[in-house]
């Protein structure tokens, strides 16, 4: 049971400094540590909820998640895009690609800014 | 999707904790795997988060049972191929109708990644060669 406790203790404090670095300079790495931290704290409150309940915590978590799901999606849906399309279909996939980066570059702000607010310690 | 609750009331010690976690997440991932027969959005997509999650449980506790991270890195493969195969999904999902080839390419690259899929969910992964963990 400590071994438990000490791992969520160790694991908020990640994710509040994975949080903080995301808020100083939201580049995309740091939107990915955010989410990655943030999903593994979720899942250990999760499994351990029977033992351990934080559901304050586990629903802050979880709102923070969903705050950065659209500038995650829209940046790998991107990627995906630039690299798999036809080289005959640049000029069509073109708007698209535009659009894809206005969606990464809103979806950040607003991630951010909803982080800024959050903290996930006691 | 939404987990399934671990039953820990009344776990004896740690290790009856970690056998409770890992059988409960694994139990879902097991419930899921028709999906890949299915190979329907939706089904892989919900087999992806149980994967994700069994696996996080491995990792977790690799420090306690080290022998917990040859699994912990088969279901991360796992999750990988699923996942490259649900970004092509969500890509399908906006293309404009106009990008017929790179439709084509994508879905025969979803395609491959569920046939990975697939194949890692066909090896046995459990210390004494069978599925259990």
């Amino acid at each position: 049971m400590s071994w438990l406790a000490q791992t969520i203790r160790r694991e908020r404090r990640a994710l509040e400094r994975a949080r903080r670095r995301f808020v100083g300079e939201p580049t995309e790495k740091h939107l990915h540590d955010v989410r990655t931290t943030g999903r593994r704290f979720r899942s250990l409150l999760e499994d351990a909820a029977d033992l351990l309940p934080h559901p304050r915590l586990l629903r802050r978590v979880r709102r923070a998640a969903a705050a950065t799901d659209a500038a995650r999606d829209a940046t790998i849906i991107r990627q995906l895009l630039e690299t798999s399309t036809d080289p005959s279909e640049v000029d069509v996939a073109r708007p698209l690609i535009e659009e894809l980066v206005e969606q990464e570059r809103s979806a950040t702000r607003i991630a951010r800014r909803r982080l800024r607010r959050t903290s996930f310690l006691p | 999707m939404k987990p399934e609750r671990i039953d820990l009331r009344g776990a004896g010690d740690l290790d009856d904790i970690v056998r409770r976690v890992v059988q409960t997440r694994l139990r879902e991932v097991e419930g899921l795997a028709s999906g890949l027969e299915r190979r329907d959005k939706q089904g892989l997509h919900d087999l992806r988060i149980a994967c994700k999650r069994l696996r996080y449980a491995l990792e977790r506790f690799e420090e306690l049972d080290p022998l917990l991270a040859k699994q912990a890195q088969h279901f991360s493969a796992l999750q990988d191929a699923l996942g490259e195969a649900h970004d092509r999904d969500v890509l399908l999902t906006i293309l404009p109708p106009t990008m017929g080839k790179t439709q084509q390419r994508l879905q025969q690259e979803r395609e491959r990644c569920v046939d990975r899929a697939a194949e890692l969910w066909k090896q046995p992964i459990g210390r004494d060669g069978s599925h259990e963990i």
